[in-house]
């Protein structure tokens, strides 16, 4: 792994993610906030958070597999949602997408995203 | 260096002005402050969207300019904004102004309030430099204009390893939540938390490179936390991007921080 994992036991995570990652070698990969765009463009998943999570991540893993990485490889996403109420749709998704623990997270509530038909984004760092 | 751009053809971003990824060979990266449209004594310029954003662009191009570098060689932008319809119509024209054809990674996020309430626009960035690490610090801290504020404009990361923090909260090891109800204790939470993690990473507080502050109310903030986040850095600081967004993951939660840091 041209990453390690910092753990500390006097500040632990408040989920099932990682409290820091450090690079240790390799590329390091920036993706772009992603959202439910299927490969036309067009949104999907209008009001559905499941359904824009699942596109969101599987945009994100085509990213990480077009730079020749994959989940594994992220250090670190950040989580743009439009509302807290989906944050539990969303937490199933995550936990289908990333085996084990998630990389080094943060989730935040913004007022919108770039198209008022957006309810999730996510954007990664990597070390490939 | 080494610089890959990563699905440059994916139709979901083609003619968005954006690159689904690019990589680099961490050789000498510069971490920018969010940078706003502020005049250098920290009034804001006239006229909305437009000059904003064209003055934002303005002071991000001096601090590249510092660290020798162009916006084409910018690998990720970050875009705060608290009006999007304004920006759409007069914020993303004059951000074309300055970054023309070359495309980064990028997000964008509408957020409830930034440093002023009349403040439109934020920018920040990640940038891709030119040279060799070799006989250079670790870290460059540096303003490109004297803007009295408690952060550098810019940072560069000379050949170190970056870190990478979770956001951080004001939890206690046991997953309970400190100072519910209380920003001021919730800061000194987070920041013992952020200590414990750079111990842990072999790291110090002056090995900030980037941080960003999520908050539910930036007065609060002012009021309660910059006090603790003083005593934290005591001047040695990152670059900094503070932001008031409607909610965390937690209701208790009334600051999140993110940050990245660096070790030779």
């Amino acid at each position: 792994m041209p990453f390690s994992t910092i753990t500390t036991p006097e500040a632990r995570p408040v989920a099932n993610y990682k409290m820091a990652t450090r690079q240790e070698g390799g590329q390091l990969l920036y993706i772009s906030g992603q959202v439910a765009r299927d490969t036309n463009g067009n949104v999907v998943g209008t009001g559905d958070m499941r359904t824009q999570a699942r596109a969101v991540f599987q945009n994100l893993r085509q990213v990480l597999q077009a730079a020749g990485g994959d989940l594994k490889d992220l250090m670190k996403i950040t989580t743009y949602i439009t509302n807290i109420e989906h944050f539990p749709a969303l937490a199933e998704v995550r936990s289908e997408v990333f085996q084990g623990e998630l990389p080094a997270s943060t989730l935040i509530v913004v007022k919108s995203l770039f198209h008022p038909d957006f309810l999730i984004e996510v954007e990664g760092i990597a070390a490939i | 260096m080494d610089r890959r751009d990563i699905l440059p053809e994916r139709p979901v971003e083609r003619g968005r002005g954006y690159m689904p990824g690019v990589s680099v060979n961490p050789s000498r990266i510069l971490f920018t402050a969010g940078l706003t449209g502020r005049h250098p004594d920290g009034s804001l310029v006239a006229g909305g969207m437009a000059p904003q954003t064209h003055r934002a662009f303005e002071r991000l191009q001096a601090v590249l300019a510092r660290a020798g570098a162009k916006f084409e060689d910018a690998i990720k932008q970050l875009t705060y904004v608290t009006d999007l319809d304004a920006y759409n119509a007069d914020g993303r024209s004059e951000r074309a102004k300055f970054f023309g054809s070359s495309r980064s990674a990028s997000t964008g996020l509408v957020v409830r309030r930034l440093a002023d309430p009349a403040m439109l626009i934020e920018v920040e960035l990640v940038v891709d430099l030119q040279g060799s690490p070799q006989g250079k610090p670790l870290l460059e801290k540096y303003n490109a204009e004297d803007h009295g504020g408690d952060f550098y404009q810019g940072v560069i990361v000379n050949g170190g390893r970056l870190i990478y923090l979770a956001g951080q909260v004001a939890n206690n090891p046991d997953g309970s939540v400190a100072g519910v109800g209380d920003l001021r204790r919730q800061a000194e939470k987070v920041y013992e938390n952020i200590g414990h993690v750079l111990r842990a990473a072999g790291a110090t507080p002056g090995s900030a490179v980037k941080e960003t502050t999520w908050v539910l109310s930036i007065d609060a903030w002012r009021q309660q936390g910059t006090p603790v986040r003083r005593a934290f850095y005591n001047g040695d600081y990152p670059a900094s991007t503070l932001v008031e967004i409607p909610g965390l993951a937690r209701p208790e939660f009334l600051v999140e921080i993110e940050l990245i840091a660096a070790v030779a």
